[in-house]
């Protein structure tokens, strides 16, 4: 084949697209910066991560649902039962840490499945039947727990996971890192990331190439499950105590984070890089309002706008880079 | 006076030149074709002359007027109409609300008026020939009615140039002779046509002159009168053109697949043996790509299939399923079912073969790389970087992709579809020898084509379609071009295949 290398013209011009989200990141940042010296602390810095490890944590399995074309509505209510799963389990026993977050993980497996298997055998869309049974668990996670905070966790849970290393890192904010090198993993490395991207790229392509769509999505459901119960366990974690409507809302701060980071509603694009740089933005934007002392709802009106001006600026430059 | 001037135009994209300093002049009332191969820069040319992308640097003026389009919209409002290659149509809207899209008549409410719109769509459609009903939905019609849509709706704001990008690559012989026959009017009418085509014979036939493109940079522009394809052909090769070449004959002994074929009255048996080159002919509708589909596992409405190879019984029930028995089907429409738009060459090229690349579902990106780039060189693709998006390169090289994405699965039966479309001269030729390549080493390939030339010259065997139905086959040898559309038109009363 004759590759003509029209080397670095191209590179930057292309790179420079794929990282207008980092620049934002940046840019943000040093907003941060020059409002308050408190984000040139490591230790501040650290502390923001664990804060939104849940989100965080949920936002790379729906990536990976949003690559392939999908939607997962029910993940803040999968993050309410998880956590709420979780900490009834444990029952204050540390005799039972183990097996009660095996349970959870496997809960919110089961869920992700479910949700992936009538994906692929039906033609509902994913938007409905993820809302549907987002909604049919928030029911449950109220008729198991009985509408009040449930369980007790287990003693040395808490204290692991907020435990921080060398004095600032958090093993919350670890954990994280972990999950996140292992959402990369699979969206980079594996055949079933490449065909993610592929099925969401163009489905009838896919069907003809010989991919195997249905059980690539569902086992692209039942990872955003899975990493739901992850969340779950990691929102039980940061608080300490069980809420029955502790997910509740967070589907918005995760498709937030997502589409933020460059993955597209119509699929085949995006990964979890930039939805990491998503959800970093959210939560700078997010201490930004709290640092400037504004009322709870109009911080929540300065972050919306945040979001969209984030959003806007990211599409400006990848626009102009093309 | 030209009423279309280029002067030294040139475009880079990310640095790399698609045209550079090209200067041409068009006169009204001239059919004045655009030839050359895949991405000699005919595309962007006529993108630069429509709006759709800006120059790098040169000038365009129209009527000696000096013009710099925003958008294709101010194109439009000059008088510039274009006919794209790719579909740019609303599916699920009837064809007079596409023919007009965002020219509707309104009635005194600012409403669209639903009768003038259906009346004024039917007036255009016959003032010009066109066999449409303007209430039909987009989506329900052939490739090559959808094509006509789109001309109909160039027509209605063409009053200066007419540009159409390889307008006939799509429709049938009748259709062809129809948009011929329209050109020549919009000519009597004294605009001018830009044509692009790869289709030498017919280009010669209807264009006044021909300008030749290579490489970004124009050759040459001929009088059609006293040209000759050859001389063409040279210039946009920059060589000689080679004689064409005969198939390899089969082995008498090879294996074969016998297919039973049910759609239209009784099943019908057509055989295929490994290593021969079988051809399909017919019209546009003659069910050739309904037959390919069920094969490669799309049943359906495309009628029943069943496929045995030497008296083993093979399961398609879906195109993994085919694929796993070697059935391997090359679709013709790139867009829908073909190119992954976003996703570079590789992903493109491996799509089909990842899990053989891998070990344990753990990608190895060093072999798909590698594998991707050897079967791409085979087909002689020309591209900037193997990291491209697919959606950047030219009809024909995407072509060229993903036939390399069906040939990394090593197929024993592999079903082309218009396999050339849209590819220029130099690649057409490139890919008939990879197909007489794989027939030579064993495999068994179906080629559906409306360019009979083509199936003439590949294929050891020829069978024509009609209604969904085999209504002849011919040694490819022993049969004319003639023959072939006699069968595919009933005009001659064809002896159906048992």
């Amino acid at each position: 084949m004759t590759t003509r290398t029209h080397g670095t013209m191209l590179g930057r011009r292309e790179d420079l697209g794929r990282y207008a989200i980092f620049l934002v990141l940046v840019g943000i940042y040093l907003a941060g910066l020059a409002a308050s010296s408190a984000f040139g602390d490591p230790k501040y810095l650290f502390n923001m991560v664990r804060q939104v490890t849940p989100v965080g944590i949920a936002a790379i399995g729906v990536t990976l649902v949003m690559i392939l074309g999908g939607v997962d509505l029910s993940i803040g209510a999968v993050i309410s039962l998880t956590s709420v799963l979780c900490a009834s389990l444990m029952a204050g026993d540390a005799a039972n840490l183990h097996s009660a977050i095996l349970l959870t993980l496997a809960a919110g497996l089961v869920i992700g499945a479910m949700n992936g298997a009538l994906i692929a055998f039906s033609r509902v869309s994913p938007f409905i039947l993820t809302l549907g049974m987002g909604v049919a668990i928030v029911g449950l996670t109220q008729i198991y727990s009985g509408g009040t905070a449930k369980g007790i966790v287990s003693p040395g849970f808490r204290e692991f996971f907020n435990h921080r290393m060398g004095g600032s890192v958090p093993v919350l904010t670890l954990a994280f890192f972990v999950l996140l090198g292992l959402g990369l993993l699979i969206e980079k490395c594996t055949v079933f990331g490449r065909q993610v991207f592929l099925i969401g790229s163009n489905r009838s392509a896919a069907l003809l190439s010989g991919l195997p769509i249905r059980a690539v999505t569902m086992a692209t459901y039942s990872l955003s499950g899975l990493f739901g119960a992850f969340a779950g366990i990691a929102l039980l974690a940061r608080s300490g105590v069980s809420s029955t409507s502790a997910g509740q809302g967070l589907e918005f701060q995760v498709l937030a984070a997502v589409v933020l980071g460059g993955t597209t509603f119509e699929g085949g694009r995006g990964g979890i890089t930039g939805t990491l740089a998503g959800v970093l933005i959210l939560v700078i934007a997010f201490n930004l309002v709290n640092i400037g002392g504004l009322p709870y709802h109009m911080q929540l009106v300065v972050m919306g706008t945040i979001i969209i001006l984030a959003s806007a600026l990211h599409g400006w430059l990848s626009r102009t880079s093309s | 006076m030209p009423v279309l001037e280029v002067s030294n135009l040139s475009k880079r994209y990310s640095g790399v030149a698609a045209l550079s300093d090209v200067s041409l002049s068009a006169t009204a009332g001239e059919i004045h074709a655009i030839v050359g191969a895949n991405g000699a820069g005919k595309s962007t040319l006529m993108n630069l002359i429509s709006g759709t992308v800006s120059p790098s640097s040169g000038s365009i003026s129209l009527d000696g007027k000096n013009v710099r389009f925003a958008n294709p919209q101010a194109a439009q409002s000059m008088g510039i109409a274009t006919v794209y290659q790719e579909f740019s149509l609303v599916p699920q809207l009837s064809v007079a609300r596409n023919v007009f899209l965002g020219r509707e008549p309104r009635n005194r409410f600012g409403l669209i008026d639903p009768a003038r719109l259906m009346a004024d769509t039917r007036a255009l459609l016959s003032k010009y020939k066109i066999e449409l009903d303007p209430a039909a939905e987009v989506e329900s019609l052939s490739v090559a009615q959808q094509q006509m849509v789109e001309i109909a709706r160039a027509l209605t704001y063409a009053s200066r140039v007419l540009i159409l990008d390889e307008p006939t690559a799509v429709l049938s012989l009748r259709e062809q002779e129809n948009l011929f026959s329209i050109m020549r009017r919009l000519r009597d009418d004294n605009l001018l046509i830009l044509f692009v085509s790869h289709r030498l014979e017919e280009i010669l036939n209807i264009a006044d002159r021909i300008t030749v493109f290579r490489d970004g940079r124009k050759i040459e522009t001929l009088a059609a009168a006293g040209s000759s394809i050859s001389e063409i052909v040279n210039r946009m090769t920059g060589r000689e053109r080679a004689l064409p070449k005969q198939p390899a004959p089969v082995q008498e002994n090879a294996e074969s697949y016998t297919i039973e074929y049910k759609s239209s009255g009784d099943p019908q048996t057509i055989r295929i043996r490994c290593g021969e080159i079988v051809g399909i002919a017919g019209l546009v509708g003659a069910g050739r790509t309904g037959f390919a589909r069920s094969l490669a596992g799309l049943s359906g409405r495309n009628g029943a299939v069943r496929i045995e190879r030497d008296g083993k019984t093979l399961s398609l029930k879906s195109p993994r399923q085919a694929m796993r028995e070697g059935v391997v089907y090359l679709t013709e429409d790139r867009k829908r079912d073909g190119i992954f738009s976003g996703l570079d060459l590789v992903a493109n090229a491996t799509a089909a073969a990842l899990p053989d690349l891998a070990q344990g579902g753990i990608r190895n990106r060093r072999a798909e790389r590698d594998r991707a780039a050897s079967m791409l060189e085979r087909l002689h693709l020309v591209a900037a970087s193997l990291s491209l998006p697919i959606s950047k390169l030219s009809g024909g090289n995407q072509q060229k992709v993903v036939m390399a994405r069906a040939l990394l699965t090593h197929p024993k039966l592999l079903i082309c579809d218009e396999p050339t479309r849209g590819v220029d001269v130099g690649g057409k030729a490139e890919i008939h020898d990879i197909l007489r390549g794989l027939a030579a080493q064993g495999t068994a390939v179906l080629v559906i084509s409306s360019e009979i030339e083509e199936l003439l010259s590949l294929s050891h065997r020829i069978l024509t379609m009609r209604d969904r139905r085999f209504v002849a086959e011919m040694p490819a040898r022993q049969t004319s071009e003639k023959d072939i559309l006699m069968a595919a038109s009933g005009a001659a009363p064809a002896k159906e295949t048992s």
